[in-house]
């Protein structure tokens, strides 16, 4: 390697050195102003590349994606069920956990041992996840009702709109909401987990509130029929996370 | 010393992979040699606070890894090359050493210059701007040393360095290693006795968990003095050294 070449000093230049600062000004890539944004709000230049480059990890990129469509194809045929939309969330998040975690991104091992923290790093994919899915189910959702409306081909028909906008506006943007509301906390109080917990209560909030609407507010929680359903989501997850970070475990 | 272990035991179920490791390092390069198994790579990873121990004592740059402050600081100033690294296909060698730079905290307007000097060190200007797709497997090894050097850390930890390096390239690493040494401590682990010799100031030899031998290469050398097994005098130190601490149950290590 460059250690092996000829002294590179000539006449008190360091040749190595001036070739250098050719390079990375040749090779210096300007952050756009997305990027440039996404430093300012999360004061973290590493933070803010490992946002803009999550949908390039094409892998994790796919499992999460489908993952949180899924998960929101599964809500919409659950209907108002609250248990579901209390535990929909978490699964999102395992699957979201699993694809950017030792499940199939590559550099996984590099990654937990950078100073910038992992949680934050899962924090800012969730994000990302959530509002890119967002804007594009906003997108299929407006050109599926203009294509049905106007009797155009690939409209799907009304049943087609109706499950691409509850998944899009019942699912994909709150969830994109309150990723974001628990990113913020987790950046102000630079802890990952007042984040997770701003966004626990976030989330759970908004679904035992919408229940008052139905004269049921507390039955997700005073029902005694959802506690077996509860401890055996609590068990599947608990066996997930266990998986999903069992690289700390591997022999060697 | 930038490496302080003291009785380091680190578990998996019923297996010890590090059994009751102490160890100091200071600036230099230590060459951490051993058969399949011995435990090097868990032990690596514990250097890297990858890999929490089951039990003992870590300091590291002089601070506690198990502290969330002095851990954070410590990877700030830690190069890591793991050995099963994997790679983002897509992004170019530049991106890729510019993304774990940045996760490293190197602060943003160094980040340029460190990134080149980085790819400078291992050769790789010509393919700064190609994708980690197109490279060999050599190549691809060269951007995993580049990502580890580019904070220029003052702890690197190297884990089969040059796996799928050409004759040539094995040559300037050794440099390479020489030069890092100089001023941070560089712990290589290898199967490949000839690095040892020409790169490492100091070598421990690890076996079934345990340190069975630490000394310099010419330590090693001599203890293989009249051993038969190995081509080369450093081959025959390290065979030595196994079958006698083999013979006498292990636990003894020697310099």
């Amino acid at each position: 390697m460059n250690q092996m070449n000829d002294d590179p000093r000539l006449d008190g230049i360091d040749l190595g050195r001036v070739w250098t600062g050719i390079a990375s000004e040749v090779w210096r890539r300007h952050p756009g102003p997305v990027e440039r944004l996404a430093i300012r709000l999360l004061r973290s230049p590493g933070l803010a590349r490992a946002l803009l480059n999550t949908p390039a990890l094409l892998l994790p990129w796919l499992i999460s994606t489908v993952v949180v469509l899924t998960v929101g194809g599964l809500m919409s045929l659950a209907g108002g069920e609250p248990l579901v939309w209390l535990i929909a969330p978490g699964i999102a998040a395992i699957g979201i956990a699993y694809a950017y975690g030792p499940g199939a991104d590559p550099a996984w091992e590099l990654a937990v041992s950078m100073p910038v923290s992992d949680r934050m790093v899962l924090l800012v994919r969730g994000v990302t996840v959530f509002a890119v899915n967002a804007a594009i189910g906003v997108a299929v959702s407006a050109v599926t009702y203009l294509a049905t409306t106007h009797g155009l081909p690939g409209g799907g028909g009304h049943h087609t709109v109706a499950v691409s906008a509850a998944i899009t506006f019942a699912w994909l943007i709150p969830m994109a909401a309150v990723c974001a509301l628990t990113l913020a906390v987790a950046v102000l109080t630079r802890s990952a987990s007042a984040g997770a917990l701003a966004g626990v209560v976030a989330w759970g909030g908004t679904v035992l509130a919408s229940r008052v609407s139905t004269g049921a507010f507390s039955a997700a929680v005073t029902d005694s029929r959802t506690y077996l359903p509860y401890l055996v989501v609590a068990a599947c997850a608990t066996a997930l996370i266990g998986y999903t970070t069992r690289t700390q475990r591997r022999t060697q | 010393m930038n490496i302080e272990l003291t009785g380091v035991t680190r578990s998996f179920g019923s297996n010890k992979a590090v059994d009751g490791v102490s160890l100091e390092a200071g600036p230099g390069v230590l060459g951490l040699l051993g058969p399949n198994g011995a435990g090097k790579t868990s032990l690596l990873r514990m250097l890297a606070t990858v890999l929490p121990p089951s039990s003992g004592q870590i300091r590291l740059l002089e601070r506690d890894p198990g502290r969330t402050a002095d851990r954070r600081d410590i990877r700030r100033r830690l190069g890591y090359l793991p050995q099963n690294l994997g790679y983002y296909p897509a992004f170019t060698v530049v991106e890729f050493i510019e993304y774990f730079a940045l996760l490293k905290e190197v602060p943003s307007a160094r980040v340029p210059r460190a990134v080149a000097a980085a790819v400078e060190g291992v050769d790789l200007g010509a393919k700064a701007k190609s994708r980690l797709r197109t490279l060999s497997g050599g190549m691809l090894r060269r951007v995993g040393i580049a990502q580890a050097i580019v904070n220029d850390p003052d702890l690197l930890l190297l884990d089969e360095p040059t796996a799928g390096l050409d004759p040539e390239q094995r040559v300037g690493f050794r440099a390479l290693l020489r030069s890092l040494g100089e001023t941070a401590t560089v712990v290589v682990s290898t199967h490949l006795v000839e690095d040892v010799g020409a790169a490492c100031s100091e070598v421990t030899l690890m076996d079934d968990g345990h340190i069975v031998f630490r000394g310099t290469p010419a330590d090693l050398v001599t203890r293989g003095e009249g051993h038969a097994i190995g081509d080369a005098p450093l081959e025959r130190g390290y065979s030595a050294v196994l079958q006698a601490a083999r013979a006498a149950g292990q636990g003894a290590v020697a310099a």
